[in-house]
């Protein structure tokens, strides 16, 4: 458990929160003037908590992807900024997610979303400054949430002072912090990722009368890991944000950051040195925080950036979430199934972070043959699950905002192995706006109220980085946090409680997982185990999920725990004893259910 | 422990109840044990019982497992399994005893286990199914045991041969034995590794039709979508044909004598409705085939039921071959086209199947879609199977040939369906023969 709970005030923060006004505290009321932050009526438990060490907390953490052009504007300049981070940090603590990951928030020309850093050091002005960085982070750490934010290892944007002194000439201090030769043709066996932008991984720079080598965009040109100034000043980079306070950081494009002699230039011996290199002096230097890497490619290839338990703490399993989506579509297990057993297991202390949504997503690219021919055979066929590969929606709109469906994917992600990450706004069930080109179609403003802007901003209209969602299903006169706080049925409350649970439940984050069989292909059930060695005892949660649109029955083989009581998870409700015959259990159309097995209620 | 002559003269009742008896249900056999020996000491005892069961004029071997308990115990096992019970009171050396099947009993099923494949460590039983020609426990979810339970008259059971022979050429899709229990006369029982998470494809077509039954779409667009799974069961399917010809003896088909044995079934059959001379066409037809590719040891029984889909593909059963044909025919070489046609003549059924479950909601829609998704189920799996590598020498050259040898198979199962439903399940009699219907008439 990463945040100390009161046990007894669990009913009081279930409240609903708009029943205690006057609880706002008084940091809340308005800064510059008559400007009132839009903000939902939230009750805030008292001050204090803050962090419980825990060297293994990202085991059990519930992580949430925040974009902060995106989520609250303070200033009113129609782009959010740290400072709305803040204003909204208690919206995130009445939710219950243990850690903010932040897109990246450094300067930078933003010629690919701030993937393109020109200063390591300097936040990103719209968003604020370093000091509004560091409030933020205590302010979250006071309410015992964490904070990572995305790093680029790899590149810098070509405005970055580093480049404009090394591309000067050959023979300036920084002449070898880029890679840069002569002519376009070495290397020729490594793929061009942005086939469709790029023609190839070398660029010619006229001032320095030389080619550089960049993976992804010509104006994000490839580090020098070989200089070991480079990799020296990388770490500083890495040691200032520590010191500030960051708890860790999503590890971008990790795969690249070497070249060598007839190699692909991907995962190569140097890459996993230099990552083994970073988390010793984290581990030496900082206690409780986590490196994820985010190595866009198979489970088989990923656990390499595990190590041995010495490189990445976590990384993203990238083929499960188009599975969970595939395995409801064809109303039958086996996509998860399977890609679980292609899964192999990990060292110890290591987590794989799973998710629903995010901004990284499969494509058919990055996987192996076999795999590809599957993806080719389940999806190339089916007009509907084509135009969702590759192309970025939201979680509501590529389930036909089927709510019963949100939430069954949504149990899936908080019981399956692995620490959930979710995206800004799916707790709610935002839409997106597909009209906005492949991007920005997911990154349209958070929906606070049915106010002006969606309760955003207080900027001219015509001034938002981008529009909010206007339309009849989606749209924040209708999906807004404020009608979902008032509304005990909604989304944004199934959501928090679900959270509630698992919280309850460290064995959802670090118990053991087994699949049980069941003759029936449209449930998947499983069960995980956690080993109390104080006590003896074992937590045991059994979950069982029906994929199919029509209920289903379902007999389990639980001999295993004969005598054992299943208790409903959210409800607390006994069911029959385990027996010795097969434990039957029927499932509503997309239903499923978490048991907890226990010796008595 | 118990008197054998006693035995006998409860068995012939006992047996006619079990699915597993190939005789008829109204006449009780007469029952000799030829032998009895004890697994275990007990309580409860379990035995181990070898009966001849006399039929008409026929003779048969059966294996029993048997039960033997201290009598009056209330045994929740058996609670909604009367057939199961031999004796509820039965003069014993442990005294009056309830004397029953033990399949039945998990207690004894892990006994079984434990005693005939030592060092299984298995710690608790259950019963999967019974089928016609076996009963099957799993332990501890990961082993099940196939106990045999008629034995064949040469002794060898094709199934074990069968498996065993696969393993050894390394054909990966079929659960890998662990023990078999065995000696020179008979196989009577083989453990394999369980398949965990597996679902049979008789369900998992089911599921995909009861998709396109309500959502009314065209199958390709349908959700629940069969056709990538038909695919890699089409591919499976030729690399078993591909292994059992590389295990087993393959010669060259003598397409006349297939029709010989295809006219022989239909002699017997009785087709309401349907012309005899188009069925004669189509097997004379098959005898015009001069090059009809290899004959090879065939899965026999090919159908949906016998598939299983698991975390790793498909994986096939049950190699015993029709269970109403001897062991002569079962064992009798024959083309691989025998088994596609039977996994075709399977997806007919569960296409029907459906439909039948929606049986007050069925209009012409319904029905075209039923039809559509045979038809895209069927050419997904000839599609797998045909684009694995080297299934060609194992056909007939020609796709016309091809096409006439699989016609006759496809129309041979009908007729053998026609039979079995007129026998067990008359209200279904109706699925093979628009079966036959349409072969017949397309030729």
């Amino acid at each position: 458990m990463t945040k100390p709970k009161d046990p007894g005030s669990s009913d009081h923060r279930s409240d609903h929160p708009s029943d205690h006004p006057s609880d706002h505290p008084s940091h809340e009321a308005a800064e510059d003037g008559d400007y009132v932050h839009p903000r939902p009526g939230l009750h805030v438990p008292a001050p204090g908590g803050g962090l419980v060490q825990d060297p293994e907390w990202y085991r059990k953490a519930v992580f949430y992807e925040v974009l902060v052009r995106g989520f609250y504007d303070s200033d009113g300049d129609g782009t959010g900024d740290l400072r709305g981070l803040i204003d909204k940090l208690d919206y995130l603590q009445w939710l219950g997610i243990d850690c903010i990951w932040l897109l990246p928030f450094f300067q930078s020309p933003l010629r690919d979303g701030g993937y393109d850093i020109s200063d390591f050091f300097t936040v990103l002005p719209e968003y604020g400054d370093l000091s509004d960085a560091v409030e933020l982070i205590s302010e979250a750490h006071r309410r015992g949430i964490r904070v990572i934010a995305d790093m680029v290892m790899n590149h810098t944007s070509d405005a970055h002072p580093w480049f404009q002194e090394s591309r000067r000439d050959k023979t300036n201090p920084k002449a070898d912090w880029y890679v840069w030769h002569d002519d376009d043709h070495r290397w020729s066996e490594a793929r061009i990722i942005f086939i469709d932008s790029e023609a190839s991984n070398w660029s010619w720079d006229a001032q320095r009368g030389q080619y550089y080598w960049h993976r992804f965009f010509h104006h994000q040109p490839d580090l020098n890991y070989d200089n070991p100034a480079v990799a020296d000043a990388m770490l500083e980079v890495v040691r200032f944000w520590l010191d500030i306070g960051l708890d860790g950081f999503r590890l971008d494009a990790v795969p690249y950051l070497f070249e060598r002699d007839e190699t692909n230039g991907e995962n190569l011996p140097e890459t996993h040195a230099y990552l083994r290199r970073v988390r010793e002096e984290v581990d030496r230097l900082y206690p409780d925080k986590v490196l994820l890497a985010e190595a866009n490619q198979w489970p088989s290839d990923v656990v390499d950036y595990f190590g041995d338990g010495d490189e990445c703490h976590m990384c993203f399993h990238f083929p499960l979430m188009p599975r969970m989506f595939m395995a409801i579509r064809r109303e039958q297990r086996y996509p998860i199934t399977e890609i679980l057993a292609q899964t192999p297991s990990i060292p110890d202390g290591c987590q794989w972070g799973i998710f629903l949504r995010n901004h990284d997503e499969l494509t058919l690219e990055m996987v192996n043959d076999e795999e590809r021919d599957y993806m080719y055979a389940e999806y190339a066929n089916d007009p509907r699950m084509k135009v969702n590969v590759g192309i970025r929606r939201r979680l509501a709109p590529l389930i036909d905002n089927d709510r019963r469906v949100g939430e069954l994917l949504h149990g899936m992600l908080f019981s399956l192995p692995g620490s959930p990450i979710m995206y800004y706004g799916d707790e709610l069930g935002m839409g997106d706006n597909i009209y906005l080109g492949d991007r920005d179609g997911v990154r349209t403003p958070m929906q606070w109220t049915p106010d002006r802007n969606a309760g955003f901003s207080k900027a001219d209209f015509a001034r938002l980085y981008l529009p909010p969602l206007m339309d009849p299903v989606y749209g924040f006169q209708a999906v807004n946090v404020e009608a979902d706080l008032r509304n005990p049925s909604s989304m944004l409350h199934w959501v928090k409680r679900m959270l509630e649970v698992r919280h309850q439940h460290p064995v959802m984050g670090i118990g053991s997982f087994e699949l049980l069989t069941a003759e029936n292909p449209s449930v998947l059930a499983f069960n995980r185990t956690l080993h109390n060695e104080q006590t003896d005892e074992h937590d045991v949660v059994l979950c069982v999920f029906n994929l199919s649109r029509f209920a289903q029955p379902v007999e389990l083989q639980l001999a295993q725990y004969e005598g054992l009581i299943p208790i409903e998870m959210l409800g607390h409700v006994p069911f029959p004893a385990v027996g010795t015959l097969p434990y039957f259990v029927t499932l509503a159309p997309y239903g499923f259910l978490w048991f907890n097995l226990v010796e008595r209620p | 422990m118990i008197d054998i002559d006693v035995l006998a003269g409860l068995l012939g009742g006992h047996l006619v109840r079990q699915r597993w008896f190939a005789g008829g249900e109204d006449e009780a056999p007469s029952c000799k044990v030829v032998t009895l020996e004890t697994l275990v000491e007990g309580p409860p005892a379990l035995l181990r019982v070898l009966v001849e069961a006399a039929h008409g004029g026929d003779a048969a071997l059966y294996q029993l497992v048997i039960g033997v308990r201290p009598a009056g115990g209330h045994e929740e096992f058996l609670s909604g399994r009367p057939e199961a019970v031999i004796a509820m009171d039965m003069e014993t050396e442990m005294g009056p005893a309830l004397v029953y099947d033990a399949t039945a009993d998990p207690e004894l099923t892990v006994a079984l286990v434990n005693a005939v494949v030592p060092g299984t460590d298995a710690e608790r039983g259950r019963l999967v199914s019974t089928e016609s020609t076996h009963t099957s426990m799993v332990f501890d979810e990961r082993l099940i045991m196939k106990l045999f339970r008629r034995l064949g008259a040469g002794g060898r059971n094709p199934d074990a041969e069968i498996t065993r022979a696969l393993t050894m050429v390394g054909f990966a899709n079929v659960a890998t034995p662990v023990a078999e229990w065995r000696d020179e006369v008979n196989d009577y029982a083989v453990v394999s590794e369980f398949l965990v998470g597996g679902a049979d494809g008789f369900s998992l077509a089911l599921t995909s039709l009861r998709d396109l039954y309500d959502c009314r779409c065209d199958p390709e667009e349908a959700g629940g979508d069969f056709a990538p799974d038909a695919r890699r069961l089409g591919a499976v399917t030729a690399k078993l044909h591909l292994a059992l010809a590389e295990a087993f003896p393959a010669v060259r088909a003598d397409a006349s004598h297939w029709a010989e044995v295809m006219e022989e079934r239909f002699v017997h059959a009785s087709l309401a409705g349907i012309d005899p001379a188009l069925v004669h066409a189509v097997f004379d037809r098959l005898r015009s085939v001069l090059r009809a590719g290899m004959a090879i040891r065939s899965h026999g029984d090919y159908h949906l039921g016998q598939v299983m889909r698991t975390d790793a593909g498909w994986f096939v059963l049950d190699f015993e071959g029709e269970p109403g044909s001897s062991l002569e025919d079962r064992l009798e070489l024959s083309s691989p086209l025998r088994d596609v046609a039977g996994m075709i003549r399977s997806f007919h059924y569960v296409a029907q199947v459906a439909l039948r479950e929606r049986a007050e909601a069925i209009d012409e829609r319904i029905v075209s879609l039923s039809a559509a998704w045979e038809r895209r189920s069927k050419y997904a799996f000839l599609e797998g199977y045909l684009g694995v590598e080297g299934i060609g020498a194992l056909l007939p050259p020609g796709e016309l040939d091809q096409d006439v040898v699989f016609s006759a198979f496809e129309l041979d199962k009908a007729i053998y369906e026609v039979g079995y439903e007129q026998a067990h399940r008359p209200d279904w009699v109706g699925i093979p023969l628009a079966a036959v219907a349409r072969i017949v008439g397309s030729v």
